[in-house]
This record gives C-alpha cells, sequence and structure tokens, in this order.
C-alpha cells in the first residue's frame, strides 16, 4: 500500500475514486464534514462569517437555504475531501454554467459563483472554476433529447432546465383519481424529467438519494405562494401522509 | 507461517497448523480441516485487556481458528486491507479489526478524550508485536505519513488506525461542522504530530 505525505497526494486529483486531494493555495467552497483529513495550514469557517471578513467570497455563495451546510476553507495546503463513501468525480468550467443536485456537490472553487436552481434540490455554478461532485456509482453522460429518472439524476450543463415528463397511459389510468384531488398515486416510473435543446446531462447509476436537509427548507419557502386557506388544505393532507407512513 | 491476503472486501489466511484470530461471525467459507471457537476474555487479551474493555467500553469480539487450510473471512462488505508490524504498534478501532496472527498482543490504551468525538469509548485497541492484521474500511483504506514539522490533522470519524511514535491532540474550535445550523455537533478533529503513519477511510462513520 502506498503511503502518502503532504508532498506525494495528488494535485488536484483523486487519490482513489472515493477520496480527493485538493491542492489549496487560496480558498475553496467545501461542503460541511467533506473534509477528511489535511496537511498545513488551512482554516475551515462557516460562509457566513466571510460576509464581514470578504463580501466578494461570501457574495460568490448565492443560496441562503444552503449556507449553512458550507464553510470556507483557506490556507496553503493538501486537503483530502470524501462523502460517505460515495464516487468523487472533478469537474472544469470553463466560463460555463452546470446544474447539479445540491446534497452530490461537495466542493468548489471561488472562481465560481452558487446559485439556486429553479428545480428544487438543485443548484447551479457559474463561471470558471474546478468543482466536486460525488455520485452513487460512476457518472453517466448523456446528451438530449432524453429522459430521466429523477432520482437517478446528478445535474445537466449547456441545457435548458427540464420540464416534467408524464407517461401517457398513466396520466389516463389515474386521470379519474386526480380529479379527485389524489395526487401521489405513483409506482415510481411514471414522471420523469424532460430534456431538450442542447448540452450535457449526468446521470449516477443507482437511485438512492441521500436526505436533504435543504430541501425542505425550499419547499416551506414556496409555500408562500399559497393562499391561507390553500396553506392549511396541504397542511392537513400532509399531517394525513405523516400519520399513515 | 501464516499469510493473510487482502482480495477487495475479503480475506484469505492461509493456515499450516498455526492459530489466527478473527471477528466472531467473520468467517465466510473455508477449505480444510479448521475449528473455530470463541477465543475468551478480551478477545484473547487475556484478563486485564477484558477488564480495561469492560471499563472503557470498546468491546472486540475475537474467535480463534486453528488449523490447515484457507479461511475467507469478511464483514458488511467493507474493505479489507493487510498492515504488516514489525515489533510496532498499531493503535486501531477494534470494530475494525477483522484478523490478528498469533505474534501480536492485544491491549487497551486509555488515550485521553480522543474516543468521545466519534463515540467510541475512552480508549483504543492496541497490537503490537511481530505479525499481520486486517483491518476494515468504508472504501479503500489511505495511508498518510506525518512527519516532524508535518503534521495531520484528521477527521475522527475518518479515523482507522495509527502507526508509529506519534502524538493525537484533539483540536477544537475547528468549525467546519458545528459552527451554526444542522450541523451534527462534532466540533473535534484529531491532530498527528511526531512520525508515524495514520490510516484513513474515505467515508465518515
Amino acid at each position: 500500500m502506498q503511503t502518502y505525505d503532504a508532498h506525494s497526494l495528488p494535485e488536484n486529483d483523486n487519490v482513489n475514486s472515493y477520496a480527493f486531494s485538493i491542492a489549496l493555495n487560496g480558498r475553496w467552497f467545501v461542503s460541511k464534514g467533506a473534509m477528511i483529513a489535511y496537511y498545513g495550514n488551512v482554516s475551515f469557517d462557516a460562509v457566513t462569517t466571510w460576509a464581514s471578513r470578504d463580501a466578494h467570497i461570501a457574495g460568490k455563495f448565492s443560496s441562503p437555504i444552503y449556507i449553512q451546510d458550507w464553510v470556507v476553507a483557506e490556507g496553503h495546503g493538501k486537503v483530502i475531501v470524501g462523502d460517505r463513501g460515495f464516487d468523487l468525480q472533478s469537474f472544469d468550467l470553463e466560463d460555463g454554467n452546470l446544474t447539479i443536485r445540491a446534497s452530490n456537490l461537495v466542493g468548489f472553487e471561488t472562481g465560481l459563483e452558487l446559485k439556486q436552481s429553479i428545480v428544487p434540490g438543485f443548484v447551479t455554478l457559474i463561471g470558471t472554476g474546478k468543482f466536486l461532485a460525488s455520485s452513487n456509482g460512476p457518472v453517466i453522460f448523456a446528451e438530449p433529447p432524453f429522459r430521466a429518472d429523477p432520482d437517478a439524476l446528478l445535474g445537466w450543463a449547456d441545457c435548458p432546465a427540464p420540464s416534467h415528463h408524464y407517461d401517457a397511459q398513466w396520466m389516463s389510468a389515474s386521470l379519474g383519481s386526480m380529479l379527485q384531488g389524489m395526487f401521489g398515486r405513483e409506482s415510481g416510473e411514471e414522471r420523469q424529467f424532460d430534456f431538450t435543446g442542447s448540452g450535457t446531462i449526468l446521470i449516477q447509476s443507482t437511485e438512492v438519494l441521500r436526505e436533504d436537509p435543504a430541501l425542505m427548507r425550499i419547499m416551506e419557502q414556496q409555500t408562500a405562494l399559497l393562499s391561507p386557506q390553500q396553506a392549511g388544505l396541504l397542511g392537513q393532507r400532509l399531517v394525513a401522509r405523516s400519520q399513515q407512513a | 507461517m501464516v499469510t493473510l491476503t487482502a482480495d477487495r472486501r475479503v480475506l484469505h489466511a492461509d493456515l499450516a497448523g498455526e492459530t489466527i484470530r478473527a471477528a466472531s461471525g467473520s468467517m465466510v467459507a473455508y477449505t480444510g480441516t479448521v475449528d473455530f471457537k470463541h477465543a475468551g476474555m478480551g478477545g484473547g487479551g487475556g484478563f486485564k485487556a477484558a477488564l480495561k474493555q469492560k471499563v472503557s467500553g470498546e468491546s472486540i469480539k475475537l474467535m480463534e481458528c486453528t488449523g490447515s487450510g484457507r479461511v475467507t473471512f469478511a464483514q458488511d462488505a467493507l474493505d479489507v486491507t493487510v498492515i504488516d508490524l514489525a515489533n510496532d504498534t498499531l493503535a486501531v478501532e477494534s470494530e475494525l479489526v477483522l484478523a490478528v496472527t498469533a505474534g501480536l498482543t492485544l491491549d487497551v490504551k486509555f488515550a485521553g478524550l480522543q474516543g468521545m468525538t466519534s463515540g467510541q469509548g475512552l480508549a483504543t485497541t492496541t497490537l503490537s508485536g511481530t505479525g499481520q492484521v486486517a483491518v476494515m474500511s468504508d472504501g479503500p483504506l489511505i495511508a498518510l505519513a506525518v512527519q516532524p514539522g508535518g503534521p495531520l490533522v484528521v477527521d475522527p470519524d475518518a479515523f482507522v488506525a495509527s502507526t508509529g511514535n506519534l502524538t493525537m491532540n484533539l483540536v477544537s474550535g475547528v468549525s467546519w461542522k458545528s459552527l451554526v445550523g444542522e450541523g451534527s455537533g462534532e466540533p473535534f478533529s484529531l491532530r498527528f504530530e511526531g512520525s508515524g503513519t495514520v490510516f484513513i477511510q474515505p467515508a465518515e462513520r
């Protein structure tokens, strides 16, 4: 077995399929808890504290919902990151944009700017720089026109945000129950994300999902669109659902 | 001489009349004539080790495998790595020990608060002497050297084992997890200084 030290660790490359060595010389945004070891002089501070230290850095992280799950790693050294034993890949963006499932984004250079995607649970990176993404199994690349299982979708680049596609047979079969307001009768594969235009779609090879703590905050925020009566009705349905589970 | 061979997520032990100790229930297959029996108190470490384990909460359940043939061990589909020790001491999380050859002595070292952060005990299992130990890890093990003047900081949840002449300190105030919001309440990291090797896994327990 090879023993690494601060010099022999890879420079911005994978140590193995599940660990990545960042050659830190400046600043990186890192997901909380992703750091598993480091050599050198590195400090980890919450992104929120950077608002007063360096507003330019804090401004790169434009998502109040995710900001508490992220830190800024600053200094010089080698930082090894991992994400619960998932596969880790690094990608380079050059003056581009890429949208990725927020719980699969592990780190990114400060040359990139993070914004919340319109699609819940996803964030968009804009600019130039390197970012790290974790996936369940190796990443598969595809091109539109393409339909993806929402659970297996890791992200997409350069193409328009997807629209929902519902299986036609399922639509007609369940129209009756939908009229009665009975949503949620999905058996798993009726709903897909439909991609059009040109670009690249990233898929992971299994559908095991991780709970994203921010997802609930997003949903809650969106209920502001509802009238008080609608919100009450939704509340009753959610209570009923949690009691059934 | 027993030979331990790690093959990704399984361990092969080729026995020729010797005895090795392995995690109870980890045998998945064997050929030849091999007897399996409970290793006794303290994982075969004797009464003193058993007492320390009782006190420290560091528990290890081992069985003795004696005979000749090839025994295959595995547990929870964890990756297996064989570490050779030559008159050396390995400190390791007890639940990550898969097998130990006869030349190694098992003990419990009280090492301050280091275990507290990962919910282990207040102590770490140590193996000293000359022989082989097979450790398990979630994902392939990564060996990181520590040299004088080049300290290493490790997330306690990723720590698996260490050898050599190392001092370990808890570093608090590193705030990547605990500072705000839904942090899992783990404000500590482990800082290793001296000279030796630290083994980590690419996942958090």
